[in-house]
């Protein structure tokens, strides 16, 4: 009778593990983009001045809160990048934008949301503001090429 | 970070397996197990930098071939009178200097030229470029309706220059008016 006792309990903590395992790698999506692949042209500029920015929001990133107070996070790989590009996220609707990230290649990643809190509603979004800008002395795509920046959001424990 | 947790937990377990052994012939390994585990799934809860999902967006930043002229003042009056003149010198000249130009192109190897639309003016117009931030200035140039050099490598670059026009006539040539329309172009140098 012991016997059985001890065992029930000992699978009765297995599947707590498994199921705590399992809740931990089944959140869904925790973090997407919608808006999809974009492309940010400078096509004018001041004279004795310098190139007019470019702005796009035309993409959204919606992510999830987590069983933990949790950020976003961004990096960029643009090998051979030329031009200038940085991207701030606008309409927070669970967490704290951090100010406007510059976009370097090779960089470490830098928060963009912090303080997601575990608490609240599960679905959250950010529409992000991207800027591109260039001098007249960082020259033109024709001449060197576009730059093409691949943009890695994470969300992790803050 | 879930590596991690199972290394660590692994490691644990073997001590602690071992200690249980001697007290208790193995009969806790089960019980260390299943603790492994929940451990694997409460651990990450807890955080400890956690990673939980990542996206990727690919963005394009393009830069157009763009080019920029301007000139500070519109119009420029040049006004040869008696005060120009010196008894018995035939040449009479005034100058202006309350132009300036800036330019900016992200062109490589360019300069700007200059011509006039004026193909027989009665006088000569000269123009030089002072003082230019970025380039060379090239020798004072006589306007004509062919385009002159004013300014070398400007490529990749926003500058400014002075620009002093020179009007020069002869006693012998009388008197009259030249209207010119000048235009500066960025070219390939």
């Amino acid at each position: 009778m012991k016997s059985l006792s001890c065992t029930i309990h000992r699978l009765a903590v297995i599947a707590i593990g498994l199921v705590s395992l399992i809740a931990t790698n089944s959140h869904g999506q925790a973090i997407s983009i919608t808006g999809g692949n974009i492309s940010l042209s400078i096509t004018t500029g001041t004279a004795g001045g310098q190139l007019v920015n470019v702005i796009n929001t035309a993409v959204t990133l919606n992510y999830q809160k987590q069983s933990v107070l949790a950020k976003i996070s961004v990096s960029t790989s643009c090998p051979g990048q030329r031009y200038d590009l940085s991207v701030l996220a606008t309409n927070v609707t669970n967490g704290v934008a951090a100010p406007q990230v510059t976009l370097v290649n090779g960089s470490p990643a830098i928060d963009l949301i912090t303080g997601i809190p575990s608490t609240g509603s599960k679905n959250a979004s950010s529409t992000l503001q991207y800027t591109a800008s260039a001098t007249f002395s960082q020259g033109n795509s024709t001449e060197l090429g576009d730059d093409i920046h691949t943009i890695t959001y994470t969300i992790l424990a803050q | 970070m879930g590596w991690l947790n199972i290394v660590v937990l692994s490691r644990t377990l073997n001590r602690t397996s071992m200690v249980t052994r001697s007290i208790a012939l193995g009969k806790n390994k089960h019980f260390l197990i299943a603790l492994s585990i929940l451990s694997l799934g409460i651990l990450p809860n807890l955080g400890f930098g956690q990673t939980y999902g990542t996206a990727t967006n690919t963005v394009t930043v393009h830069v157009q071939l763009i080019t920029a002229l301007q000139i500070s003042a519109g119009i420029v009056n040049l006004n040869i009178s008696g005060s120009n003149a010196i008894a018995g010198q035939n040449q009479m000249m005034t100058t202006d200097q309350t132009s300036t130009l800036l330019w900016g192109t992200n062109s490589s190897l360019k300069k700007i030229t200059v011509n006039t639309s004026l193909a027989s003016p009665l006088f000569t117009l000269q123009l030089v470029a002072l003082n230019p931030t970025v380039g060379t200035a090239s020798s004072q140039v006589t306007l004509s309706t062919t385009a002159n050099d004013l300014l070398l490598n400007v490529g990749r670059s926003s500058g400014s220059c002075g620009l002093m026009y020179t009007a020069i006539a002869l006693a012998s040539q009388g008197t009259g008016t030249d209207s010119h329309t000048i235009t500066f172009t960025v070219q390939t140098q």
